[in-house]
Parts: structure tokens; C-alpha cells; sequence
């Protein structure tokens, strides 16, 4: 719950959103108001396909509305560290700290990004380890066999 | 994920300092030169209070002002046990604002418990802003309500004051504390079940 990252949109809410945006689509004038509260609702779903969709929203929200530039850059940010692209999130997050350098909740976003990737490069070593373990082992069994079948034969003769 | 017995929501007009009070609430601190950012969607803070030898642990939601989110700032009221509602005594249009909010909450949850807020009690004091919202006709809003408070987040000010009487106030609501009591108890079943998998691996 305190955690950005893990904050998921209500489907009610999401699809209320959707609505007033497709809409507004439809009628072939869509307002920067209608597209971020589409895209805030899109960042923060549970599924990545539609996180992708709310990152591009944001994008051409970013080149084409001025007024809102900080808060399109903390959403792209949120948006690119749920769907594990740390490298582009921490990107964002440095653009908005050249422009607040003390932003309290974007330094905080920062710290949570950082972990996520200590965690998850952990996580990558520890699976590389068990592989590499797995391996060893079936390298190791199979090396085994090959002995015992050896001395089966030398038995044999 | 912090688990949460009590959820308050912050709500008001942009500027009033409704971030500020967090801060100086959860971190007692102010720090006077930080330039002003408007809060981005919503921040959430955690604090653990002591009420009658219990230890509650709340959920502090400080939601952006500006009009831009007004519309997700109603994702954030939903549920919340408590609505900390802001203005500034020196500013008639954050007044106007509070009345906006207070009339959504009284329809939209009504079992909420509002408080009212009025900041930058020392500005008032000290001379250096005028009032600007009469006195009798926050009396008036706040009868009927949980509470109005006059606060200075620089000085501290009736900070501690009022989230003590939000959580006493909770913590005294029967309903409140059954559905607690059951959240506590569900997640005590979803961790001994977690338990057990673990076991059997």
C-alpha cells in the first residue's frame, strides 16, 4: 500500500476512465485531462500490456502538453519500474530531478526503484547459482553412470 | 506492504500545507527554506500511535490539491476511517474548497469522521497574515463534525493534538475496531497458511 509500485487501479475505476477517453476519441478531440486520468489509471494495472499503453499516452501527453510535464514524468517513471524497465524509470527520475532536485516524492521513487533492481539482480544471481548447481549435479550423475557402467564391463570380462 | 488499521485522507486546496502537516506530524520536523512542490497524485505516510496501552499503526494519505487531480483524489478518500479537511484561515477560496469536499464526503462516505483544519497558526499570530474566514462560520461547519483544529506545522501546534483525537476517536468506534479486529484475524489465518507451504517444501 505504501509502496507506489505495488498500488493496483481498481477495474471500476480503470474502466470508468476508459470510457470518458474513448469517448471523448470518438468525437475526434480528445483533452489532456481525459488522457492522463486514462493513463494514471494505466500505469498502475496489474497488467503490463495496458501499463505499455498508458506509457505512451504519457509520452505524447509529455511533447504536447507543457503544463503537466512533472507529473507525465513521475507517472513514465512508475509505469517503466512496474513493468521492470528500471533503466528507462531511473531515466525519468533523473530528467525530474534536474528540474527539483529535492522532490521528496520522486527521491523516494528513486530508493524504491534502486531496491527493486538490487533485489531482482539478486534474485538473477541466485537462479544463475542453481543452475549452475543443477547442472554440476546432472554432469556429475551422468559422469557416474559412465564409471559404474565402466566397471559393469571390466565385471563382465 | 504495511499493514494499516486505521486509514486517514488529507484533502483541501492547493497550498494550504496539508503536506507540511504530514511531515511535521510523522517526521517532526518543518524546514522553512524547502521551496514549495506541489504533491504529484498522492503521498502515503505510515506512523505507529499509542492509544489507551494499544498500538495502532495509521495510513496517512496526503493527496495532491490541485484541481488537476481532483478526480483521483476520490480513489483515495474511499474507505478511510478519518478526512482530515484543510484550509488556510488567511484564504477565502481554500475555504470555498473545504465546503466542496465536505459536502462529497457527506454523500459519497458517510461514515467517515471529518475533522477540520485550519493551518499556518503562527502567520496568524504573529501578524503577519489577516484572517479571511470568519470565525463564526467555521463554527457553524464544524458543529456536527468530528473536530476543528487550528494548527501551525512550523511550530508543531496542535499537530500531535489532532491525530491523537483522530485516533482515540477510532479507536473508541465500535464498528471500526470489530472490522479491524476481523482484518487482523484474516491476516493471521493468510500467514499461517503461508506457513504451511513453506513446511511441506
Amino acid at each position: 500500500m505504501d509502496d507506489v509500485l505495488d498500488e493496483v487501479v481498481p477495474s471500476e475505476d480503470l474502466q470508468k476512465f476508459e470510457k470518458v477517453y474513448h469517448e471523448q476519441l470518438h468525437q475526434g478531440r480528445v483533452t489532456p485531462k481525459a488522457q492522463f486520468e486514462y493513463a494514471w489509471c494505466l500505469v498502475r494495472s496489474k497488467y503490463a500490456a495496458d501499463i505499455r499503453k498508458g506509457i505512451l499516452l504519457l509520452k505524447d501527453l509529455f511533447n504536447s502538453h507543457a503544463e503537466g510535464k512533472r507529473d507525465y514524468l513521475f507517472y513514465l517513471a512508475i509505469g517503466n519500474a512496474r513493468i521492470k524497465e528500471y533503466n528507462k524509470a531511473l531515466h525519468y527520475v533523473k530528467a525530474f530531478l534536474e528540474i527539483e532536485p529535492a522532490n521528496q516524492q520522486v527521491l523516494s521513487l528513486e530508493r524504491q526503484i534502486n531496491k527493486r533492481m538490487e533485489k531482482e539482480g539478486m534474485i538473477g544471481i541466485a537462479q544463475e547459482i542453481a543452475f549452475g548447481l543443477s547442472n554440476e549435479r546432472f554432469i556429475w550423475r551422468s559422469l557416474s553412470s559412465v564409471e559404474k557402467a565402466k566397471k559393469g564391463v571390466v565385471c563382465l570380462v | 506492504m504495511s499493514r494499516c488499521d486505521f486509514k486517514i485522507v488529507l484533502l483541501g486546496s492547493e497550498h494550504v500545507g496539508k503536506t507540511s502537516l504530514v511531515i511535521r506530524f510523522v517526521n517532526c520536523r518543518f524546514n522553512a527554506s524547502t521551496p514549495y512542490q506541489n504533491t504529484i497524485g498522492a503521498a502515503f505516510c505510515a506512523k505507529a500511535m499509542c492509544v489507551n496501552g494499544k498500538t495502532f499503526n495509521i495510513g496517512i494519505w496526503d493527496t495532491a490539491g490541485s484541481e488537476r487531480y481532483e478526480a483521483m483524489t476520490r480513489m483515495y478518500y474511499r474507505g478511510a476511517h478519518a478526512a482530515i479537511i484543510c484550509y488556510d484561515p488567511a484564504s477565502l477560496p481554500s475555504w470555498a474548497r473545504l465546503r466542496h469536499w465536505l459536502q462529497e464526503l457527506r454523500t459519497v462516505e458517510e461514515d467517515c469522521k471529518v475533522y477540520l483544519c485550519g493551518t499556518k497558526k503562527d502567520l496568524m499570530d504573529s501578524g503577519a497574515a489577516a484572517r479571511d474566514v470568519p470565525e463564526d462560520i467555521v463554527g457553524t461547519y464544524s458543529q456536527g463534525l468530528h473536530g476543528h483544529y487550528l494548527t501551525s506545522s512550523k511550530t508543531g501546534e496542535n499537530v500531535d493534538e489532532l491525530f491523537q483525537k483522530i485516533v482515540e476517536d477510532c479507536a473508541a468506534d465500535i464498528k471500526v475496531m470489530k472490522n479491524i479486529e476481523e482484518q487482523r484475524v484474516q491476516l493471521q489465518k493468510e500467514e499461517d497458511e503461508k506457513r504451511k507451504v513453506y513446511c511441506y517444501c
